[in-house]
């Protein structure tokens, strides 16, 4: 090949490469899938492609010349890459969507189900456990099947008692075995009309210090309305030390009050009678902040210093030891905080009522 | 108990504001007395409210059942247009006329308006309105000497104020007027003034005597029984006063003689009865336990049938008044009776109550009785009853006062030591305070100095204070007067306790933080089921075992065995109300027979359902039988026990459950633990509850006693860093072979085939049946994971493991190994 052949054959190589390039960049952005930009692909990069024919016809040019000409190849390869794979991405891109499907709509619910719920006494006695616990509570349970010496003789509520009658107690069938509820002696089996009964195993099975809360399901043989259920749930306090006083007491309601019902709270303590407890107290509290239950004193729970014959009756001295205990319906505070005033709310269990204490 | 404050004044010197009835209203209380209901009797200071004079009426020409009236009150404005409905008043009445401007009781304002066109300037009263009484049936007419234009409360001036309290079955002696009166002094620092008695013991008996002795033949019963004979009364209406005052206390006036031993009843706490003399046969009262099949009629006309335990005051031939209870008719005062004999006496409690439990009636007698009266009051309130006899209904005292047994001893002291005291209620308060305290309690204290030098002192206690016998007793009384609201405020001193809290709540917390978090809302349900419900879905046994004693209504008569049924109710209620919803779960105590009788066991519940119960844009999640095992397998592991022993095995259709679609694990007496979960069954959900829908369910039940183990903390090992190398295999099986028999027998091999690394895990990845298989057998897919923990495994060693598996599948089982 001669100069001027030479010349002619660099400059239709130019004219190719350019041809291609713009070519490719005309034509790349259009190819619509995979399948179009491969065989476009071919039709340039291919064994038979116009960018490898150029290539091929490197071999033709004088030595000289094939470092120019190389670097334009070069540089041409990288703008027509650059152009091909814009276009991958491209189809990439759609073919991603495309497999994703169809756009979300967020103002769509989610049909998952709501986070479950707690249930509102459950929520409540969680609490009233917990600020408890944190005041050096633990938390003990027993039985709701008990028998008559737990619920009653133990607590110093002898048989002829008028105070058996303050509460009317489900009694199970006199020959009635429980095969894990322990009786004292040939007493009868009743469902426990109160969480004391908790006082009475705790006692029987630990030696003091002991410090207990107690929360659990009890039954009354009341008629049922909007205060009374068949079964309804209380909390037992407990404390038994050395030198536990009346002022300590005092000062441990006071601290769940303020708690549960805030800082405005105020209680007081009203004498009253329980066998097991000497000094017996009911406790009354009142707050502005309980719309239409403010300012007014409400009754919510009973307490008192533990009656040495309870100590007695589970062996502990009562010269050595005092203690405290208290005891409430956690419905009653339920329903105070929560502004419920029929009690059959909580056991209709509509999702309705549910949810609004989510 | 009722108590009327002029009642309560006629013993006490109350100010009219310091001791006002309001203010004792918010005193007692705080004493130990709980008011129910505070009433006033009598009408509040009103207002232009005036004696008027109805001049004429005419008939409302627009309303038959009313009438305008002209009415004068002897002021301005005459006369007033009054339209009245009431029709018991003629022209010339006076009445009681509000005028507009008034305020009436129950915030009854009175204005000038027009009742049907016609103009009314006032209202004209009832009794009722004004407070003065019940009478509500017509207007109050006046007598016709109440000047026209006189204020109301010049009229009826007598107001009272009735306070219903609320008394602890300890406190029998504030059962009455005096007793409280006694702690009203107490509390203010006042005299009880008693009523002065003037009757005496010791009489002249004219003639022939009405009663000859009052004998005891019941023992330590009734350890005192007394009585005095009345001679000539005349029996009739009582006068005025005494009517008022037991009508303030929502009594009925009987007669005179009748109403004096209530009014004494209710002035002192001590109950008595009074007979007519003529009607004893004999000449003797006899206080012994009735007869076999005896029986009485009593005052409230109902014919009783004795118990040999019941105790009856009785002449030679009849019971005459169930002792302490109630009188009989046989012996009954009234318009006849001439002489009287009037019974005292000290009945023993438990004696008394178990007849009035046994017989359903409680009496303002039975009541006291029961729980203790004052032994020493017994000569105090006969002679007053008797003063009260001679006074109302004349008469005179005939012969000695008869006495059978003595007053039992009461007489008491309790040993208080101030330190002690202070050391029990944890605060300061002086030994004068407290002394004071006592005293003004009528407790008699003596102070002494002990060897060691320390102060005590020795308490005596009145006779009508039963209640007082320990030191703590008397603690409650300084704490009481000294006023709760003194108890300094301090803050909370927690010493450490070493204690967990018991694993029933814990675990209960746990599960139920699991199964919200699962999207299932708690809820809480009765304990006690329809019998019904109990004998179909749980059968015979459970039906016996579970039932109440004394079930108060008829569908809650067994306790539940089950949490399921209660569960059940929610979605059939949400169902019916269109909640849409789909997930609830319980936690609580479920009673189960057992082999020795029943047990209580801690359970977990749940149900779910696939569709949801609303439409959706899109579907829900399927649910089934794997769904709720998971939950259980889930919830038995927060309670302590490793899924690993939790074996599913498929069980038949039961009432409660849909076979082929449910399965059981684990025992709950020897593993602590059960569970059910899959499918409910259907035609009982259809039948019973009326759901259409498939519901899933699981309970997981759990037997208390396993809490006692102790529980074991997890301790780390070891795990590699090697990779795991995987070899898949697939074995065609009868149909009815469960996937986990297959998978514990390859377990087994595995164990067997593999050392110096381990088989950690095989897995089942796919079942087939159908198409290239033989009838009734099926494929499975299992997958081993081996490692080793120091080296990566090479696939000579892995193969050597794996053919020695299929050579024990070929050579022990029927299994079929798919190459």
């Amino acid at each position: 090949m001669d100069f001027q052949e030479s010349e002619f054959f660099i400059f239709k190589m130019k004219e190719a490469l350019e041809t291609i390039i713009i070519d490719v960049r005309d034509t790349a952005p259009g190819l619509e899938n995979r399948a179009a930009f491969e065989a476009y692909k071919a039709t340039i990069q291919g064994p038979n492609g116009s960018l490898t024919a150029v290539m091929k016809s490197m071999g033709k040019l004088l030595r000289e010349e094939k470092p120019a000409m190389g670097k334009l190849i070069n540089e041409a390869k990288a703008e027509i890459n650059e152009a091909l794979s814009q276009a991958l991405a491209t189809i990439e891109a759609a073919e991603l969507t495309a497999k994703l499907g169809s756009a979300i709509d967020p103002s769509l619910p989610s049909v998952e189900g709501d986070r479950g719920t707690l249930h509102p006494i459950a929520q409540v006695r969680e609490e009233m456990v917990a600020l408890f616990q944190r005041i050096g509570f633990s938390v003990a349970e027993a039985t709701e099947v008990e028998t008559e010496y737990f619920c009653f003789d133990a607590l110093n509520i002898p048989k002829d008692h008028p105070a058996r009658d303050m509460q009317d107690s489900y009694y199970l069938p006199n020959e009635l075995k429980m095969q894990n509820v322990p009786k004292h002696k040939e007493e009868q089996y009743l469902l426990r009309t109160h969480s004391s009964t908790v006082q009475i195993r705790t006692m029987l099975q630990k030696n003091p210090p002991i410090r207990i809360i107690a929360p659990g399901r009890c039954f009354r043989r009341d008629t049922p309305d909007a205060t009374h259920s068949a079964n309804f749930h209380q909390i037992e306090g407990l404390y038994v030390d050395q030198d536990v006083s009346l002022t300590d007491l005092k000062a441990t309601l006071d601290y769940f009050v303020k708690t549960i019902f805030g800082p405005k709270a105020k209680t007081r303590l009203r004498p009253s009678f329980f066998p097991f407890t000497e000094p017996s107290f009911e406790m009354d509290f009142f707050s502005p902040d309980l719309g239409k239950l403010s300012n007014k004193w409400l009754e919510i729970m009973g307490c008192g210093m533990v009656d040495p014959e309870v100590f007695k009756a589970v062996g502990i001295d009562p010269q050595a030891y005092t203690g405290f205990a208290f005891g409430m319906g956690i419905e009653r505070i339920a329903m105070i905080l929560q502004g419920v005033d029929d009690i059959r709310y909580y056991y209709q269990n509509d999702l309705r009522f549910l949810k609004q204490f989510a | 108990m009722k108590i009327s404050y002029n009642w309560l004044k006629q013993y006490l010197d109350l100010d009219p504001t310091e001791h006002s009835a309001e203010v004792l209203a918010e005193v007692l209380p705080l004493l130990g007395f709980d008011i129910e209901t505070l009433e006033h009797n009598g009408p509040p200071a009103l207002e232009k409210v005036v004696v008027g004079e109805v001049i004429e009426y005419e008939q409302h020409p627009n309303a038959d059942r009313l009438r305008c009236c002209k009415v004068s009150t002897g002021g301005v404005g005459e006369p007033h247009k009054i339209v009245c409905g009431a029709k018991n008043f003629e022209a010339g009445d006076r009445v009681m006329v509000a005028l507009p401007g008034a305020v009436l009781p129950g915030d009854f304002k009175i204005k000038k308006s027009k009742l049907r066109g016609e103009p009314s300037e006032g209202m004209l009263c009832s009794a009722k309105e004004l407070n003065l009484g019940q009478d509500h049936e017509g207007i109050l007419i006046l007598n016709k000497e109440q000047a026209l234009g006189t204020p109301l409360n010049e009229i009826f001036h007598e107001v009272d104020t009735i306070l219903d309290l609320e008394i602890t079955p300890n406190r029998v002696d504030v059962l009455s007027h005096i007793g409280l009166a006694r702690e009203v002094a107490a509390r203010f620092n006042l005299n009880v003034n008693y009523p002065e008695v003037k009757a005496s013991t010791t009489n002249p008996s004219s003639g022939a005597v009405l009663l000859e002795s009052v004998e005891l033949q019941a023992g330590n019963v009734c350890p005192h029984y007394t009585a005095f004979c009345i001679r000539g009364v005349k029996v009739g209406p009582s006068p005025e006063w005494l009517v008022k005052q037991l009508e303030s206390v929502g009594l009925r006036s009987v007669n005179n003689v009748v109403d004096v031993t209530n009014f004494v009843l209710h002035e002192t706490g001590q109950p008595m009865h009074a007979f007519d003399a003529a009607k004893i046969k004999g000449k003797k009262l006899l206080v012994r336990k009735a007869g076999v099949g005896e029986v009485m009629t009593t005052l409230d006309g109902v014919e009783r049938k004795l118990s040999i335990d019941d105790l009856v005051v009785a002449d030679s031939e009849r019971p005459l008044a169930l002792a302490g209870v109630m009188g009989g008719v046989d012996a009954e005062v009234g318009v006849e009776t001439v002489d009287v004999v009037l019974e005292t006496a000290y009945f023993n409690p438990s004696t008394i109550r178990a007849s009035s439990r046994r017989i359903g009636l409680v009496s303002d007698s039975s009541y006291r009785f029961e729980r203790g009266i004052d032994a020493q009051g017994l000569l105090y309130a006969s002679l007053r009853a008797v003063d009260l006899i001679l006074e109302c209904a004349g008469g005179s005292l005939d012969g000695d006062r008869l006495v059978a047994g003595s007053e039992p001893l009461t007489q008491k002291a309790i040993q208080l030591c101030p330190d002690e005291v202070r050391r029990f209620i944890g605060f300061k308060i002086s030994n004068e305070s407290m002394c004071q305290i006592l005293t003004s309690l009528n407790l008699d204290v003596c102070e002494r100095t002990e060897s060691d030098g320390s102060l005590n002192w020795e308490v005596k206690i009145p006779s009508y204070r039963g209640d007082l016998e320990r030191e703590v007793d008397l603690i409650e009384e300084v704490v009481r007067l000294y006023g709760t609201d003194r108890i300094p405020e301090t803050e909370v001193h927690a010493r450490g306790i070493e204690a967990q809290d018991h694993r029933a709540y814990t675990i209960s917390q746990e599960v139920a933080a699991y199964m919200t978090g699962q999207n299932f809302h708690e809820a809480f349900l009765y304990s006690l089921r329809d019998p019904q419900e109990t004998q179909v879905l749980f059968g015979e046994k459970a039906l016996e075992h579970l039932k109440l004693a004394n079930p108060l209504q008829s569908d809650q008569s067994h306790l539940r065995s089950c949490l399921l049924p209660g569960l059940i109710d929610v979605l059939q209620l949400n169902t019916a109300r269109g909640t849409g919803a789909m997930r609830f779960f319980e936690r609580g105590r479920i009673f189960k027979p057992s082999e020795s009788g029943m047990m209580e066991l801690l359970a977990f519940g749940f149900v779910l359902t696939g569709a949801s119960l609303e439409r959706a844009w899109k579907d829900h999640k399927a649910v089934d039988f794997y769904t709720a095992k998971s939950l259980c397998e889930n919830i038995a592991s927060l309670a302590g026990f490793p899924v690993a022993k939790l074996v599913f095995e498929p069980q038949e259709t039961s009432p409660l459950w849909q076979g082929g679609q449910s399965a059981t694990s684990g025992e709950l007496m020897r593993q602590g633990v059960s569970c059910t979960a899959g499918l409910l069954n259907v035609v009982t959900l259809r039948d019973r509850w009326s759901l259409e829908y498939p519901i899933i369910a699981g309970i997981v039940e759990i037997n208390p006693e396993t809490f006692q183990r102790g529980v074991k903390r997890a301790r780390h090992s070891a795990i590699s860093n090697q990779p795991a190398s995987i070899r898949d295999i697939a074995l065609v099986v009868d149909q009815f072979v469960l996937a986990g028999r297959v998978q514990s027998d390859l377990v087994k091999f595995a164990k067997k085939a593999v050392s110096g690394f381990t088989c950690e895990a095989i897995t089942c990845f796919d079942i087939y049946e159908g198409d290239g298989l033989p009838e009734g057998k099926k494929s499975l897919a299992l997958s081993f994971s081996f490692r080793a923990m120091d080296r990566t495994l090479k696939d000579k060693e892995i193969n050597a493991a794996f053919q020695a598996i299929q050579e024990q599948i070929e050579s022990q089982t029927d299994y079929q190994i798919r190459k």
